[in-house]
């Protein structure tokens, strides 16, 4: 696109625009919920220290 | 939102462009830094950008070593952004801090014509004593330009009684990975004397850089850090 550093621009509105970006409003955080966190770590642990699935003997003679 | 003619370079892109000259600057990379070479005076939006930047515009000059000697061009551009928004009688007092800034840059840094500049306008700062420590820490990360070397050191001096809550805010604002929030404070907290040993601002800082360096103005605030401060790797 081409643009244009020269093109005229409302000044009240930059004026607005100004104060706007000096002080914007905080950011929503992206948290990581530490307890999903843990629960998902509490699954995958139970999952690799649960006993294998117990299959019926095999009789080999 | 300002209304722009179609095609018009956003003012964000504007003060992005400029803030990335400045980290360039501050870390000694690209070429010698002028100001009216980023930001020129003919460009419509350059009066918004340096008062958006404020302090920041000028923090080249507060380094020992500059590279070039400052021009009658950089002097006209930053009278520009003080003649066209000074703060309004309703202004934020982070937008009066942060003409304050300016103000007090240009006294500092471009001295050449200092009788001509105006006064630091009065700054009100009540709020760096009563603000809960989130709220402050929201501020002060936007007023990060004033950590410069020999500015605002009333400021300085008061947020220096609030180092901890500032310690607390940056490791939120990590958290949070609000990145610019965490550049600014963790910038404030390389200028402050005490900063708490056990926040490893160092390491912490260069974690900023690592996942929001992408933004110009985080890289900025980090760049200003490490080279003002030795603070951040």
């Amino acid at each position: 696109m081409v643009t244009d550093r020269t093109a005229p621009v409302e000044t009240a509105a930059l004026a607005a625009e100004v104060e706007g970006l000096l002080e914007p409003a905080e950011a929503d955080g992206v948290f990581r919920d530490t307890r999903e966190c843990g629960g998902a770590l509490l699954l995958a642990a139970l999952l690799l220290i649960s006993p294998p699935t117990p299959r019926p003997k095999t009789d080999i003679r | 939102m300002a209304e722009q003619t179609q095609g018009a370079v956003p003012l964000s892109a504007v003060i992005a462009d400029a803030a990335t000259g400045v980290a360039l600057a501050l870390r000694g990379e690209g070429d010698p830094y002028a100001l009216s070479g980023i930001l020129r005076q003919s460009d419509a939006l350059t009066p918004a950008a340096i008062r958006v930047l404020g302090a920041d515009a000028l923090a080249p000059y507060a380094m020992d070593q500059v590279g070039t000697p400052v021009g009658a061009d950089d002097e006209a551009v930053v009278r520009q952004a003080l003649t066209a928004y000074p703060p309004g009688a309703d202004a934020s007092e982070v937008s009066v801090w942060s003409y304050r800034g300016l103000v007090e840059a240009s006294h500092a840094f471009l001295p050449g014509s200092a009788q001509h500049w105006p006064s630091p306008p009065e700054a009100a700062a009540g709020w760096v004593d009563h603000d809960p420590w989130p709220k402050l820490s929201h501020r002060v990360s936007q007023v990060a330009a004033l950590a410069l070397p020999g500015l605002a050191p009333g400021l300085t001096e008061q947020l220096a009684t609030r180092t901890d809550d500032l310690a607390r805010g940056f490791v939120r604002a990590v958290r949070r990975r609000d990145w610019l929030q965490a550049a600014g404070l963790g910038r404030w907290l390389a200028r402050l004397p005490e900063a708490p040993q056990s926040l490893g601002l160092d390491s912490g800082l260069a974690f900023v850089r690592h996942m929001g360096g992408g933004d110009p103005r985080v890289a900025l605030h980090v760049a200003a850090a490490q080279r003002f401060y030795g603070r951040g790797w």
